[in-house]
């Protein structure tokens, strides 16, 4: 307790100092006064008394000192005074201080920026009640374990030979719940089920567009414990199977349809051509618990559901139950553990499940399944909402990060060699002040501080260079691209800043430790005497560090050529198609209820009137749109195979016009295309790619063949022969492809995608094309609409992003690297002023001097490269061993590159002669100064 | 008259002798403190008076003292130092612990001796 008194009357005495001064000098005043009034009244002169007054009270600075440092806090002064000398220090050599300070910033700023990344898209709680009190469910089972079918993303890790999914089935949900509503000792208090309701046609005013919705189960935010900010949230009454459907918009929706509006409570929105009542609005920061970057605009009731999809309905139609599609989270009771979960619910979930099996589909399978294969309740932390999505963006955000964090390091080499130059430059001044007796961990103390001084405003800089870093990384939000899900907002958070002053201070410490070490420790003797020369101009250390930059950049740049080069491969990829002038749509018919005659009628229409549309060469559609990342497969049979007995054979398949290959310019090969003639009442018909004759019809003719379909036994006969094309993305290999006639498909193509060949520039025709089929329905929204090459440039979006990346973390680095060698040349020379006069002196002529101090740059460069080289040989020997799996990122690193190996010759060639010529640049400058010493100026130098 | 040496202040130790001059003498100034510790000492302690402000700050820091600034006899205006409940304990335990050292010191003597 004593203590706490002393440090704040300590503490008092650093802000009070003026007027403590003042008083202890009163005090000493009237002490010395009364001590002269007392020897005067026995008898000494004014004079004496003052004299004697003076020496009986002893050194009158010692004393004030002794005082002082006991009144206040010694270390912050001390502290202050360092501060106030380092930054003097640092403006003696503006040059060099911008240097550092930038080179931190660029670094700093770049680590606080992806940083931010983590936090937005790994690291973040869901903005409800008690979030580590959220679990989620999943399972796993073996193979055989049948599912009457699935629809949404679950991404469980499972063995080989196994099943995972986080997708559950209604009434599996269902006995669950009631198992856990039912016992008062569940150590869940709530268990609600939610999923995803993509696509939903809203109207909102006169426009119809397509929205993302969401279905929960009645308790869903009573159990999140979020409350609306208007309205009410849905509760278990709204969720029957016969109450009045209700929907709950989501904040942002909220404020861009309807502008805000308080008064939409009550009203009627139109969704499917359903009516529902908004009955509430969710809080802003909730963004609902699916996938990361899947935002839903409207939530409705899965008892609703129905409703709202009819045929479509994932709840299915009595008798059939539906298919695998709920996410299913619980909240745990204090206390309660993951485990407890799991076991309460584990029997009802299995037992229902197993009853929830479809028969065997092949003949050969039995009814039953071993026990070994059931499936098995399994629960996950919830807290974050549905990981799986998030745990693939973790590969590519880590991974940049340990990029990035190589470039701070560049940086921070740079800060320590300059201040290893520093260091050594002041070794006089430091020398003299540990002979008059500065403590030397005093000494350490004041460099440390310069240095963090230095670490904290390279902070502040990089502060601001990570809000610009962050919007460029913003740029990249793009579901597709590895890195930043869609709409992921970075803020500058707490937890954020937080960090980048913990790699500021940490920065600071290590970097500045070293040279305060070594200058501290100078041997006394030897400098004082050599009077500021130093013996050999650079340090071993500021050598090696140099060597690291070299290699580090090195390897990014190395990084960057291949993937730029993956990048300009894949974009000129033989696509086998004309992808030029193509104005691509999609429309949904089936939604608004067309199907059969009425869909194909309405195709028909469309088609007319966007053939005479003027700017429209031609007019085509497909039921999966080409390099889209999209496909769509299917099992068949050849002409005399079983069932059961055949092997599982699968090809890719096409929903086409009958002008589709005119219009996308894909030569056909053998046989006819499709014509008006292969309507519902012939016979059905279909084309095949190449490769799908080489593989399944090598040596026979494939004209005239059959072959059927597992799905529905449907059986078409081939009537010709198309050349290949990519399908599904620029990278993937062609694969079989089969073509059906649109009139044939009348149940599948409730959704097409539309193709436009055009004059002149497609994007031109957008307005006129919504025109188009606003005029045949005013309720059909057009998606996706936009040219083919933007499609597929999207589909690259990954690819550009690592290029992009790499190539400007390569050049910052290089930079670095440049500036870091310039400065210790530089350093260097000035400090051989005496010695290149000696030589010159002595005949050496201007070029002598100049390749001696280019040597001596360049020779740490040939050491960087060659280390680097290296460390790219064990890199590449890492990524190609057998140690990890398939699955692994190491494992997708590799397959990331397309058309270049990673050990590419002319990549390595082409990047190293890059390096070579900065570093020749960056030699060069200081080895001019160095030849344009006068001999006589500098060996007047003493 | 030949003195014998002066005896400097045992560190530490001034603060008892601060502490029991006011406890003694009532609240006083850092002077009359200082010539107090002389006077009694019968002039055998050398005393660097200026040494005493340090450590009047540390009895004030430990919250042992108090100060109020006052005019002394002369009309001068000076800080004046008096001693606080707290201090008077710890008066008290200083001298015991005194007391004690010193017995078993001159006990040890004494045994040596015999």
């Amino acid at each position: 307790m004593t203590r706490l008194f002393i440090f704040l009357s300590r503490l008092r005495g650093l802000f009070l100092k003026p007027k403590l001064e003042e008083e202890l000098a009163a005090e000493i005043q009237s002490h010395l006064e009364m001590q002269i009034d007392d020897l005067v009244r026995q008898g000494m002169s004014p004079e004496e008394a003052r004299y004697a007054a003076l020496r009986k009270f002893g050194g009158m600075d010692q004393v004030k000192e002794t005082y002082r440092d006991r009144r206040t806090l010694p270390w912050i002064e001390t502290f202050f005074r360092d501060l106030r000398y380092g930054l003097r220090m640092l403006r003696r050599s503006p040059g060099m201080t911008a240097v550092a300070i930038l080179s931190l910033a660029l670094g700093i700023g770049a680590n606080t920026a992806l940083f931010s990344v983590v936090d937005a898209v790994l690291l973040k709680s869901l903005p409800v009640r008690n979030p580590e009190q959220l679990v989620i469910f999943e399972w796993k089972s073996g193979r055989p374990f049948r599912l009457s079918g699935m629809s949404g993303t679950s991404n469980v890790a499972t063995d080989p030979g196994g099943r995972g999914l986080s997708l559950f089935r209604y009434d599996v949900f269902q006995q669950m719940q009631k198992t856990q509503a039912g016992s008062t000792e569940s150590p869940l208090s709530d268990l609600f089920a939610f999923a995803p309701i993509k696509e939903i046609t809203a109207r909102v005013g006169d426009q119809p567009e397509v929205i993302n919705g969401q279905g929960v189960s009645g308790n869903y935010y009573q159990g999140l414990g979020v409350n609306p900010i208007l309205g009410r949230a849905i509760t278990l009454d709204d969720d029957q199977r016969n109450a009045a459907p209700v929907a709950m918009l989501s904040y942002q929706f909220w404020e861009e349809r309807f502008a805000g509006n308080p008064s939409i409570l009550g009203q009627q929105l139109n969704l499917d051509q359903q009516s529902f009542t908004i009955i509430g609005v969710t809080p802003p920061a909730f963004n609902g618990t699916l996938q990361v970057g899947y935002y839903p605009d409207v939530t409705i009731p899965l008892g609703a559901e129905p409703q709202l999809r009819g045929e479509l309905s994932n709840l299915g139609k009595a008798p059939d139950a539906g298919v695998w599609w709920l996410n299913v989270m619980g909240r745990l009771k204090p206390g309660a553990t993951q485990e407890q979960a799991r076991e309460a619910l584990s029997t009802a979930f299995q037992t229902s499940a197993l009853a929830a099996m479809p028969p065997p589909r092949k003949a050969n399978q039995p009814a039953q399944i071993e026990p070994k294969d059931y499936p098995r309740l399994m629960v996950e932390p919830g807290g974050r909402g549905m990981l799986d999505k998030r745990k693939w963006f973790a590969p590519t955000i880590y991974g940049l990060f340990v990029v990035v964090a190589l470039v701070l390091l560049i940086a921070c080499v740079n800060l320590a060699n300059l201040l290893l130059a520093r260091a050594a430059l002041r070794g006089p001044e430091i020398k003299i002040r540990l002979a008059v007796g500065a403590g030397r961990w005093r000494l350490i103390r004041q460099l440390l501080t310069e240095s963090l001084l230095l670490a904290t405003l390279g902070g502040i800089v990089g502060v601001l260079f990570a809000f610009w870093f962050k919007g460029a990384l913003s740029a990249f939000s793009n579901n597709d691209n590895g890195l930043l899900p869609d709409g992921v907002e970075l803020s500058m958070n707490w937890r954020v800043l937080g960090f980048t002053l913990a790699v500021s201070l940490l920065t600071g410490v290590l970097f500045g430790l070293a040279p305060a070490l070594r200058a501290a420790n100078l041997d006394l003797n030897s400098t004082l005497k050599q009077s500021g020369r130093t013996t050999g101009s650079m340090s071993r250390l500021s050598k090696g560090l140099l060597v690291v930059q070299v290699a580090v950049s090195a390897l990014l740049l190395v990084g960057a050529g291949l993937f730029v080069r993956t990048l300009y491969n894949l974009q000129r990829v033989n696509l086998g198609f004309n992808q030029e002038n193509l104005l691509v749509f999609a429309v949904q018919p089936e939604v608004n209820g067309y199907k059969d005659e009425k869909l194909l009628r309405f195709y028909q229409q469309l088609f007319d009137r966007l053939d005479h549309l003027p700017g429209v060469r031609s007019a085509t559609f497909g039921k999966v749109p080409l390099i889209a990342n999209d496909n769509w497969f299917f099992s068949f049979l050849l002409p005399g195979e079983v069932e059961g007995t055949a092997p599982d054979r699968d090809t890719m398949r096409q929903v086409v016009r009958e002008n589709y290959f005119a219009t996308m310019e894909i030569p056909l090969v053998r046989g006819r295309g499709f014509g008006p003639q292969d309507d519902s009442h012939a016979a059905p018909v279909a084309i095949v790619s190449q490769s799908f004759q080489q593989q399944f019809f090598p040596n026979e003719e494939i004209l005239g063949k059959h072959v059927i379909f597992n799905y529905k036994k449907h059986d078409v006969e081939i009537v010709g022969v198309v050349a290949d094309t990519k399908y599904q993305s620029q990278r993937k290999e062609i694969e079989p492809l089969l073509y059906t006639p649109w009139r044939q498909e009348a149940a599948e193509i409730g959704l097409m995608h539309f193709t436009v060949r055009t004059v002149n520039d497609p994007a031109a025709l957008t307005a006129q094309v919504r025109e188009v089929v606003r005029d045949l329905d005013n309720n059909l929204p057009v998606t996706e609409i936009g040219t083919q090459s933007a499609r597929s440039e999207k589909t690259l979006a990954q690819e550009r992003l690592y290029a992009r990346l790499f190539s400007f973390f390569g050049a910052l680095a290089l930079i670095l690297a440049g500036i870091g060698l310039f400065g210790v040349l530089a350093y260097s020379v000035s400090q051989r002023t005496k010695e290149i006069g000696v030589r010159m002196a002595f005949g050496a002529q201007a070029w002598n001097v100049i390749s001696m101090v280019i040597w001596q740059g360049m020779r740490l460069v040939l050491v960087g490269l060659a280390i680097s080289a290296l460390a790219g040989y064990a890199l590449v020997r890492l990524l190609n061993s057998k140690y990890f799996g398939p699955d692994t990122w190491q494992q997708r690193m590799k397959q990331q590159l397309y058309g270049v190996t990673i050990s590419d010759p002319l990549t390595l060639i082409v990047i190293a002669s890059l390096l070579a010529l900065v570093a020749l640049i960056a030699c060069w400058l200081p080895a001019r100064r160095a030849a344009m010493v006068d001999p006589l100026v500098a060996l007047r130098y003493e | 008259m030949v003195r014998d040496s002066k005896h400097e202040v045992l560190p530490g130790t001034l603060n008892l002798l601060i502490l029991k001059t006011l406890a003694t003498l009532g609240p006083l100034h850092g002077y009359g403190i200082a010539r107090r510790i002389e006077q009694v000492s019968g002039d055998l302690l050398e005393l660097n008076q200026g040494t005493i402000y340090p450590a009047l700050l540390k009895l004030e820091q430990m919250r042992w003292i108090k100060t109020k600034w006052g005019t002394s006899e002369n009309n001068r205006s000076a800080k004046y130092y008096s001693i606080t409940p707290a201090g008077k304990k710890q008066l008290a335990k200083e001298e015991e612990e005194w007391e004690r050292t010193s017995a078993i010191v001159t006990r040890f003597l004494n045994t040596a001796e015999k």
